[in-house]
């Protein structure tokens, strides 16, 4: 205990002996990560998406598939190929680590009227705020990026995109399209 | 005990604060583990600065930059055809401050590098222990006869540093009637931003389509016989702007040398073209910093470094980032694009090298990534990724991660319009969060 207030001490008058970070290969390339998703995982927003404090299993899952080609992405899929397995599960070890930072978004009254209504039906696996995942290979939509949202449900709903989770095809199609962006915005306006 | 403890710890911290404010003027007189100096506050300068304080905030850390704002190159295309403020490319330095980054902006005259110090043209002297330089890169207008700084900032606009300059191309494009032609001259590579020239192009006669200008032409003078994304450019060029972009590569005499202001005409080996508006990008080479310093040492244009930190191949201490740099033999064949995603990471290597090295720690891996996003048209956008591992000291290109968006599917069926879609948005998310990692 008194080694800790020590190290917290000498860390306030800026004389600590450690670096902030441990400097281990997974911190390393994790940085890179963060030019688009930010540090710690927190993007500056648009269509980039945080990926601190998702589940482990989800960004694991994702990023696994991508590299097998099991799913289409626009930039990631090339990317990811670069790196190992291993790498990937440091990765998504690391970011879930992370505590979950939700941006949230402006969205008119209207705009969060009708999104409460258009996702009625995300509600069973999502929670009702987009915070409360049903089990650990479902994302966090609260304060996630509006507009990473509205592309993401864009690719479920097109045929020409492959994706690869059924249940969320399936529900991403049956909706209205201009629905798409209310839930987007909706989650987007979510703290919680 | 431990609630003991806690309280003479809060004590302590009262004291320790309140000593800090009496004692210690500012963060450089303290007692630090190491001084680093940064020359250049762009994507690399900034990014460096800012993670080697948020990583070890023993390291004391001074960025030296002339302007006390910085516009993005990267997206800067699309200020020129009226789809972007340029106010969205424009950051100031505060989040460094923030950081605990003492910001001069001021110009660099010289570097000692015996005694270890860079001094300033406003008279001032910094001390380093490491020092890094992400000066950019220096124009070498006399290399297209006729071509000047003067006549870059007057009427015959390179833009190839987004600014004013970059304003300056809009208003030509702007006052160019119906039917007018649109030279852009291209230096021979390696130059900054490898897609520029082709995606200016296309925000030109994006521009010109949306205007009432459709018959107008867009002229790319090449002294190059390929081009970066090229077959992705030509694809979008031929659905969206048939016929409005032509490109002339240097082995059908593209290569400009000599141009007449007075005229508007760029002049090739064998032939000649007037245009009504000329966009001339000169040739460029390492940072006049760094080019004085003697450290472009291949081809006399750019800086060799070290894979694994970055560090300069010819001065111990001194590391080199960004459009400076070069990436050993592979400079024009799969080597380090000269773009601002490639120049944060290699800022991230630098830091990590810099940061063991003061805490005696062992090298970190380095990480080498690019992504570069090109905009064509406001719902197509692609890219082009590259990864290098460093193996046996020496860069390799993974050749498996990198390249270019889908030109056709693996069926040889069109991308679906969605890819391109994304991008486009992806383009925009990008410089939102670059701009937020480097100087937030």
């Amino acid at each position: 205990m008194r080694r800790k207030y020590t190290l917290a001490l000498l860390a306030c008058l800026g004389l600590s002996t450690l670096p902030a970070l441990a400097d281990d290969s997974t911190e390393a390339l994790a940085r890179t990560c963060n030019n688009c998703h930010g540090v710690n995982g927190v993007s500056a927003g648009g269509a980039m998406p945080s990926l601190g404090g998702q589940s482990e299993a989800y960004l694991k899952h994702i990023m696994l598939e991508w590299k097998s080609g099991e799913r289409a992405a626009a930039s990631m899929n090339r990317l990811i190929k670069g790196y190992s397995d291993e790498q990937i599960a440091g990765l998504a070890k690391y970011f879930a680590a992370k505590p979950w930072t939700p941006n949230t978004q402006k969205a008119s009254a209207d705009v969060m009227a009708r999104g409460k209504d258009v996702t009625d039906k995300c509600e069973t696996c999502h929670g009702a705020t987009g915070g409360q995942p049903d089990d650990e290979t479902i994302p966090r939509l609260n304060g996630q990026s509006a507009m990473f949202m509205h592309l993401e449900l864009d690719k479920y709903r097109d045929e020409a995109f492959l994706m690869t989770h059924k249940k969320m095809i399936k529900s991403a199609r049956k909706m209205e399209e201009g629905d798409v962006g209310i839930a987007a915005k909706y989650y987007g306006n979510q703290s919680k | 005990m431990s609630q003991i403890n806690r309280r003479d710890f809060i004590k302590a911290i009262a004291a320790a604060s309140s000593a800090s404010v009496l004692t210690i003027p500012s963060a450089h007189a303290g007692h630090t583990k190491g001084r680093v100096v940064v020359v250049g506050g762009g994507y690399g300068g900034a990014t460096a600065a800012k993670y080697l304080r948020m990583m070890d905030g023993g390291i004391d850390v001074t960025l030296i930059e002339a302007n006390t704002s910085y516009t993005s190159c990267p997206l800067s295309n699309e200020v020129v055809s009226g789809e972007r403020d340029i106010k969205t490319l424009q950051v100031g330095y505060d989040g460094l401050k923030k950081h605990g980054v003492n910001v001069v902006h001021d110009w660099v005259t010289g570097v000692d590098t015996t005694k270890k110090v860079v001094s300033t043209k406003g008279g001032k002297t910094f001390a380093y222990d490491a020092l890094i330089l992400s000066p950019g890169v220096e124009f070498a207008y006399g290399a297209v006869e006729g071509y000047t700084e003067e006549l870059a900032n007057t009427s015959l606009p390179h833009a190839w540093k987004a600014g004013p300059q970059t304003l300056m191309l809009k208003k030509q494009l702007e006052a160019m009637p119906d039917g007018g032609k649109f030279i852009i001259a291209v230096p021979p590579g390696p130059f900054r931003c490898p897609p520029g020239p082709y995606e200016r192009a296309a925000q030109v006669a994006y521009y010109c389509k949306t205007h009432g200008k459709a018959k107008s032409k867009i002229l790319i003078l090449d002294s190059n016989d390929s081009f970066s994304k090229k077959p992705l450019f030509e694809q979008a060029w031929k659905a969206l702007y048939d016929g409005m972009i032509e490109w002339v590569p240097g082995a059908s005499d593209g290569k400009v040398i000599k141009v007449d202001a007075k005229t508007k005409t760029c002049f090739t080996n064998f032939g000649e073209h007037q245009g009504d508006v000329v966009n001339i990008i000169p040739p460029h080479h390492a940072g006049k910093v760094a080019k004085d310093l003697g450290l472009a040492t291949f081809k006399d244009k750019w800086c060799e470094v070290k894979p694994e930190s970055m560090e300069s191949k010819g001065q111990k201490d001194i590391y080199v980032i960004g459009d400076s740099c070069v990436g050993g033999e592979l400079a024009t064949n799969n080597g380090f694009p000269k773009s601002a995603h490639m120049a944060m990471t290699q800022a991230k290597v630098a830091v990590g090298a810099i940061i063991a090295k003061m805490n005696g720690l062992p090298l970190p891996v380095p990480y080498y990534v690019n992504t570069c996003y090109s905009v064509v048209a406001p719902d197509w956008g692609f890219s082009v990724v590259h990864v290098y591992r460093v193996e046996n000291n020496a860069w390799v290109y993974v050749k498996e991660a990198s390249g270019i968006s889908p030109v056709t599917m693996p069926d040889k069926s069109p991308v679906p319009k969605l890819y391109r879609k994304l991008e486009a948005e992806y383009a925009d998310g990008w410089l939102r969060n670059v701009l937020a990692d480097a100087f937030a």
